[in-house]
């Protein structure tokens, strides 16, 4: 009873292609579209701080971004430059809406303390006290960066 | 001309494999590693409350930018500037007599960033949470 490849040579090629686009799919899947940030921004060690699961952070946090460009700090929010009057704006809103949600300062390692101060009046302002730092819990891929520009 | 499929009936695989592998490698090297994060809470008073202290004990830390070209900042405690280790070291004694014992940091406008998540990550490690941050 054993086959006879020659009577059908034609060979199925369906279910090869299947598992191609399976993959495909898979990885696209997987690769988690970036939120949209300020890229240049290089945090700081924080190895015993609160593991921050981003997955975890309620849709209403709000996430400040102070970077350096050209020297000077940049306070940004979803990579556009953004005022400290405009942050205690919309954290107002936010406070109407949600009553209670985090605020996470993601400030760069060299920024001068002059703009994280900014930006905590400002939220503090709006009357939000309980702000936190984004600090780096495991290092992957910051160190080598943050030691680059220690050198410049 | 046509082609019999009959004569040639083994499908060569080769160029399936090579472009399988090509993807493989092409995911293997777009796919970053990531970085885990971490957060550290702080408290942040209205900028119109006075900066003088409370009546209960607290422990104040001043940072500083001593020298202008230093990266690493200053840290003031006691009136003495103290090394990191020997701010550890302070922050375990007070954090075995109590964890509540709140802080105080006082930062000049001039002082990295890095500093204050330092000696914030120092006053984590020994659980030591309600930390206040003041700007000089």
């Amino acid at each position: 009873m054993a086959r006879k490849p020659q009577q059908n040579p034609q060979l199925d090629m369906t279910p090869m292609i299947d598992v191609v686009f399976e993959l495909i799919i898979f990885f696209v899947v997987t690769l988690v579209e970036a939120q949209k940030k300020d890229d240049t921004i290089e945090l700081e060690d924080g190895r015993n701080g609160i593991v921050l699961v981003p997955e975890e952070l309620p849709p209403t946090h709000m996430q400040v971004d102070i970077g350096l460009r050209n020297g000077k700090a940049r306070i940004s929010m979803g990579d556009i430059e953004i005022t400290p009057a405009e942050i205690t704006r919309r954290a107002k809103e936010r406070l109407k809406k949600y009553k209670t949600f985090p605020v996470l300062i993601r400030a760069d390692f060299a920024v001068q303390h002059k703009a994280v101060a900014q930006v905590m009046d400002a939220c503090a302002e709006a009357g939000v006290w309980q702000l936190s730092f984004m600090a780096v819990a495991e290092d992957k891929t910051h160190e080598r960066k943050r030691l680059k520009r220690y050198k410049k | 001309m046509a082609r019999k499929p009959q004569d040639n009936p083994q499908l060569d695989m080769t160029p399936m494999i090579d472009v399988v592998f090509e993807l493989i490698i092409f995911f293997v090297v777009t796919i970053k590693q990531e970085d885990l994060f971490s957060k550290l809470n702080v408290n942040r008073p209205a900028p119109s409350t006075s900066k003088e202290e409370s009546s209960d004990i607290t422990v104040n830390i001043e940072l500083g930018n001593a020298k202008r070209n230093n990266p690493n900042g200053v840290i003031v405690y006691n009136k003495k500037e103290v090394s990191r280790q020997e701010l550890d070291q302070n922050l375990r004694e007070i954090a075995s007599t109590s964890k509540k014992t709140p802080i105080i940091i006082k930062c000049q406008l001039e002082s990295p960033h890095k500093v204050l998540v330092d000696v914030l990550d120092i006053c984590y490690k020994h659980e030591l949470y309600s930390v206040s941050v003041f700007t000089l």
